[in-house]
């Protein structure tokens, strides 16, 4: 019995330090983040910018977007699992406390929804 | 010869604007029911994960798609989203939440 206790106990220490082990996501701060985005100013800054190659589109706009996509965006670009040569370079040096810190500067102005609109949950007002 | 060119360098002229084709936001409105689950019926979305889409340019929407489509982007979510959608369908989504005011150009 005491083994099996023994044994139960260390199953949720290590569960515990898994848990621990896992970075939790950095906290993301605009003022850093605007000292950050010089690079990408130069595409997502200027209104109706298109990219040249492979294809040729405008460049999302950013202003609003939700911080945490922009953060999984910028990783996906950065491990290659999203593929756009230009975006691979520009996020090939940032670390993710800069990922963090450019999202939350381009995410600071969330989107407002009007109640009477907001029928995203299914709510009742 | 030269008039065959011409001629046919005339008609191409007029072909082109032909495939720029532009999507119907009332037709995608009536497509975006699946979306709306995640995006918001108004294009700001559920989830901190995902995306706003109000006030998207048309044109990043449709390359989006397009390459959830074709595999080019992977995401599970949206790639059995997107499975049934024709090009047509891709423009009139892609022209309804870009009609929504919100996201913006940020210096």
């Amino acid at each position: 019995m005491r083994p099996l206790a023994l044994f139960a106990a260390g199953a949720i220490g290590l569960a515990a330090l898994g848990a621990h082990a896992q970075a939790p996501a950095a906290q993301g701060n605009a003022d850093a983040g605007k000292k950050k985005v010089f690079q990408c100013q130069g595409c997502h800054g200027v209104a109706d910018w298109k990219t040249a190659f492979p294809e040729v589109y405008r460049v999302p706009k950013l202003g609003g977007q939700k911080p945490a996509y922009i953060v999984a965006a910028l990783k996906a670009y950065k491990n290659g699992e999203r593929d756009f040569p230009t975006m691979r370079a520009m996020t090939n040096n940032l670390s993710d406390q800069d990922m963090a810190d450019i999202a939350a500067y381009y995410g600071a102005e969330q989107p407002k929804v009007a109640a009477k609109d907001d029928d995203r949950t299914g709510a009742k007002k | 010869m030269t008039k065959r060119l011409l001629i046919a360098s005339l008609l191409l002229a007029t072909a082109v604007p032909a495939f720029a084709a532009s999507g119907d936001p009332e037709r995608g409105e009536r497509k975006s029911t699946a979306c709306a689950a995640c995006h918001g019926k108004n294009g700001i979305s559920v989830s901190p994960e995902f995306p706003n889409l109000a006030g998207q340019y048309p044109d990043y929407l449709q390359t989006a798609l397009t390459h959830y489509k074709n595999g080019k982007r992977k995401n599970p979510i949206m790639q059995a989203q997107v499975a049934n959608l024709t090009p047509a369908d891709i423009l009139d989504l892609a022209a309804y939440f870009s009609h929504q005011k919100a996201l913006q150009v940020k210096h």
